[in-house]
């Protein structure tokens, strides 16, 4: 089909004003991709796909929504009763409300997925240290979004979630007061903080799509790695294929297998139980109520147990911010020469347990605190940070398996 | 192929967690299964009708307006219905209590809380509701007058009395009793969501579709990767 529209004059007008041949061309048809990819490497084009939905669905959420916590009767508000007319008066607003709060869920399972990818196989390694680090930051950026999206229904867990975090920065020295009031537009969290916070919430998918376009470039430059983690040939098709149409349609049928996962719970289980749409969101926002136990969504979770993990809260909050940082030096931590954990014995079992303690990380910050979970917490968020800081001695002790001749 | 295993493994290792802690939170006593099916058309009128003449002397549900009850296939209450409920108040009014918070506050405490989104907004959802109202008890430390202590309200003092009249009721009403605390707990649990019922009748088409495309999609996969080895 690509080939019959580029045969046309429509098409031929515009590439002599466009340069579109060579465009297609380089990223399409003639962009190679290891023919070796397995199934793991089909979830950068589900992350795209789920922004795309996010971004679409937010645009027509956000011809409804009304930023404002000016109280109405009941003790409701104005941001909570606009959401709650999308949910009932709206054609298909539930629809388009569930898709969206169900989709920030699945964006970070995607991305976590996709980053556990690149952990495991190497791809963050020389020389795609680059494609890393802007996927560090498309993740921060992310949670920024997520964070801000969370506070628009105005309920109890907006509220207490929002109040919780800001109050960190409060706890920065010198500029703290000072960052915390910036972001809350005032002393505490209220109808300012709700209008800043839809703004930015609407900016930042923005800056997302520029830097997944920055993203895609850094790794267009460089081509994929594969599982075995090899310096392929590109030009070899031996070892390559054209990413249209092999990749596409790899890609293709991977989105209609997570559209089906991702419809199930749209249209079967939208809160999952409580993860995905907080029970205590249902209630309206209230400052004088603290619900019984302020958590974030689960998305969060981790950097939110290694926060609580230490008793002073400004080393937690540096310790969480320290475990978002060496996620930048990661690829400069690591240097050995081999890179998928397939031919790295020790690296092998040292990532997987980093899954695992990602997890238990996970778990602990979503449970309400107990003496035990906190000592599993913190046995977590020291593995977290050894992890790191052991790969910097790792190439010395590890004896890497043979890497295969070819693929 | 063995980071595959290892991702579901993980993912079976998340959903063991979640499922043991999803009643983590309750209010002590274990919940009654209330099994609640909010497609079910007379109970959702009894329940209306047990809401309206029980629930609305203090509560309301102001998300839901009388032209709601009259468009929700689920519900589909006549004209005239509408009107004798309605009274005075426009169709496009919500459901909404004649007793002042400031009354409430007076006489109760507290001011009951809108009972639109209680469902949804309770852990347990209609299984809490049900249990909730058929849980009144004497208190055994005798700390909590009668008519406050509430088995599965967390900390056991609830500032709603009795609403049914559960404590010391008769034996031979038990039954009709239950079925009153059934009956509002399935209209409740409508309310909270009211597409709920058109969501999942949509889903089903929905998920064929989706299967038919990923069959075919992965056909296409498989033809146009033939000659890959």
């Amino acid at each position: 089909m690509l080939d019959t529209i580029m045969k046309t004059k429509l098409f031929a007008w515009v590439d002599r004003r466009t340069g579109a041949e060579a465009i297609i061309k380089s990223q399409l048809t003639e962009y190679p991709m290891p023919k070796t990819c397995n199934w793991m490497w089909v979830f950068g084009a589900l992350a795209v796909t789920v922004l795309a939905l996010q971004i679409i669905t937010g645009i027509f959420l956000a011809m409804y929504y009304k930023p404002s916590a000016e109280l109405t009767a009941g003790g409701f508000s104005v941001a909570f009763d606009s959401v709650e007319r999308i949910m009932r008066d709206v054609n298909f607003g539930w629809l388009i409300r569930y898709m969206h709060a169900v989709g920030a869920s699945m964006f970070f399972l995607v991305v976590y997925i996709h980053m556990g990818r690149g952990m495991y196989y190497g791809s963050y390694k020389e020389p795609r240290e680059l494609i890393w680090i802007v996927g560090v930051i498309i993740l921060l950026i992310m949670q920024g979004a997520a964070f801000f999206g969370y506070l628009l229904p105005w309920g109890q867990m907006s509220f207490w979630g929002a109040t919780v975090i800001t109050n960190l920065f409060g706890a920065i020295p010198v500029l703290g007061d000072l960052i915390g009031q910036l972001l809350m537009g005032g002393f505490s969290v209220g109808d300012p903080t709700l209008n800043r916070f839809f703004s930015l919430h609407y900016l930042f998918p923005l800056l997302l799509a520029a830097l997944v376009g920055g993203h895609i470039h850094a790794l267009h430059t460089v081509h994929s790695n594969n599982p075995d983690g090899l310096d392929l040939d590109q030009s070899d098709p031996k070892n390559v294929v054209m990413f249209h149409p092999y990749g596409t349609m790899k890609d293709a049928f991977a989105v209609s297998v997570f559209l089906l996962v991702y419809c199930y719970i749209v249209f079967f289980n939208p809160q999952m139980g409580g993860y995905f749409i907080e029970v205590d969101n249902y209630v309206p926002a209230n400052n004088l109520q603290t619900p019984a136990h302020i958590a974030p969504v689960w998305y969060l979770t981790p950097w939110y147990t290694i926060l609580r993990s230490f008793e002073i809260k400004l080393v937690g909050i540096a310790a969480m911010g320290a475990s978002l940082a060496i996620l930048f030096v990661y690829p400069f931590l690591d240097r050995s020469p081999v890179r998928s954990a397939r031919y790295r014995p020790m690296y092998q079992g040292m990532v997987i347990m980093f899954f695992i303690d990602v997890i238990v990380l996970g778990y602990c910050g979503h449970s309400a605190p107990t003496e035990t979970l906190k000592l599993i917490g913190q046995i977590a968020t020291a593995y977290y940070f050894l992890f790191f800081i052991a790969l910097l001695f790792l190439p010395k002790i590890e004896k890497t398996r043979p890497l295969p001749e070819g693929v | 192929m063995k980071l595959k295993s290892i991702l579901l493994s993980l993912a079976a290792t998340s959903a063991l967690l979640t499922s043991g802690m999803a009643f983590a939170s309750g209010g002590g006593a274990a919940l009654k299964h209330a099994s609640i099916d909010v497609t079910n058309q007379e109970q959702l009128l009894r329940g209306l009708t047990v809401f309206t003449e029980v629930c609305m002397g203090c509560h309301s549900a102001k998300y839901v307006t009388f032209k709601g009850l009259m468009d929700y296939p689920e519900l589909g209450i006549s004209r005239e219905m509408a009107d004798e409920l309605r009274g005075e108040k426009s169709m496009m009014h919500g459901l909404t209590t004649d007793l002042s918070p400031e009354d409430a506050q007076e006489s109760y405490g507290k001011v009951p809380p809108d009972l639109s989104l209680i469902v949804p907004g309770r852990r347990g959802g209609s299984d809490y509701i049900y249990s909730l109202l058929t849980s009144y008890e004497h208190d055994h430390d005798g700390k909590v007058p009668d008519g406050n202590y509430n088995a599965v309200f967390p900390g056991h003092n609830i500032a709603m009395p009795d609403p049914l009249g559960w404590l010391d009721h008769d034996e031979a009403d038990t039954a009709e009793l239950e079925k009153q605390a059934h009956d509002v707990a399935a209209f409740l649990a409508f309310i909270g969501d009211p597409h709920q019922n058109e969501r999942r009748a949509l889903g089903k088409y929905v998920m064929m579709f989706l299967v038919l495309l990923s069959i075919v999609l992965f056909l296409l996969k498989k033809e146009i990767w033939k000659d890959v080895h």
